[in-house]
């Protein structure tokens, strides 16, 4: 049997925590679909707003879908943030990192997709020496062998 | 004679070479600039934009170079700054103390006084050798047997 051994060049080491923080709650975790998404396939699901005079998702009747409105919105004090409690930071190289020196308890690393594997361990190695952590540190660098 | 700060800022608040935009985690704006303790894009802490103001950076050899802008000297920008080097070997405490009276006991920028001390701590702590990772342990039994397999 052919066996995989994965063998990470990045390891999971202790991070700074992130600040403390409000909980974060998310008043609606499924997406909303356009109403008849599920029929038909030319009906696609992203959110259209229904306009039609007799239209039950519109006029709310019982157990219709919901329709999205500014209510569902998060605290403003947690919003965009990941469940670490950090707000991601797109970064492509050492230089991106060193503008977290100061904010590594609000701010996480997120490398770019097109960032090679060489400068991706760059990358990880200086934001480990700054206590940066890096939301996608595991990408790339992973060989399989 | 030079120009005003705040038509400078005015100038370069939304096209500076030291600004970095982001729209990841709702719109991050930092900044590069070296004269700037928190790396935050403002008018308080961007300091190529300020009269006075001054920078904490790493040292080439570990410890913290401390970079303050002399006043009047805005039309010489090469001659404007005056850099001195706080060494490794200097204790933190002492590290802020070197900090604060160069700077806040000579009423040149009070307000940053908190920033820089912070600043000169986090880069102190950037320095320090890092522990080594532990090895991941296997888990399960099958992740066991196949590391034997391995060896």
């Amino acid at each position: 049997m052919l066996r995989h051994i994965y063998v990470a060049v990045w390891q999971q080491f202790k991070m700074v925590a992130a600040k403390k923080h409000v909980p974060i709650v998310k008043k609606h975790n499924a997406r909303f679909n356009r109403h008849q998404s599920d029929r038909f396939m030319r009906v696609d699901p992203s959110w259209r707003k229904p306009k039609g005079i007799d239209n039950r998702v519109r006029r709310r009747f019982k157990g219709q879908a919901a329709m999205p409105k500014i209510g569902y919105g998060s605290n403003k004090k947690t919003r965009h943030m990941t469940p670490s409690g950090h707000k991601a930071f797109l970064v492509k190289n050492t230089n991106d990192v060193e503008l977290l020196l100061m904010h590594n308890r609000t701010y996480a690393a997120e490398i770019g997709h097109a960032v090679s594997a060489r400068k991706r361990v760059d990358i990880v190695a200086r934001a480990r020496q700054l206590g940066v952590k890096v939301t996608n540190g595991k990408a790339k660098v992973t060989t399989e062998s | 004679m030079s120009l005003s700060t705040d038509l400078l800022w005015e100038v370069t608040r939304n096209n500076s070479a030291f600004l970095v935009n982001r729209r990841t985690g709702g719109g991050a704006r930092f900044s590069r600039d070296p004269l700037n303790l928190t790396n935050v894009y403002s008018r308080k802490y961007e300091g190529s934009i300020n009269e006075k103001a001054f920078g904490v950076q790493p040292a080439a050899e570990g410890g913290v170079e401390v970079s303050v802008k002399k006043a009047g000297k805005a039309n010489k920008p090469a001659s404007a700054l005056q850099t001195s080097t706080i060494g490794k070997g200097k204790s933190t405490r002492k590290t802020y103390q070197s900090i604060v009276n160069s700077t806040t006991k000579r009423h040149y920028r009070p307000d940053l006084r908190a920033e820089a001390v912070a600043r000169a701590s986090a880069i102190r702590q950037s320095q320090r050798p890092k522990k080594a990772t532990p090895e991941r342990k296997l888990r399960g039994r099958k992740a066991e047997k196949a590391a034997e397999v391995e060896a």
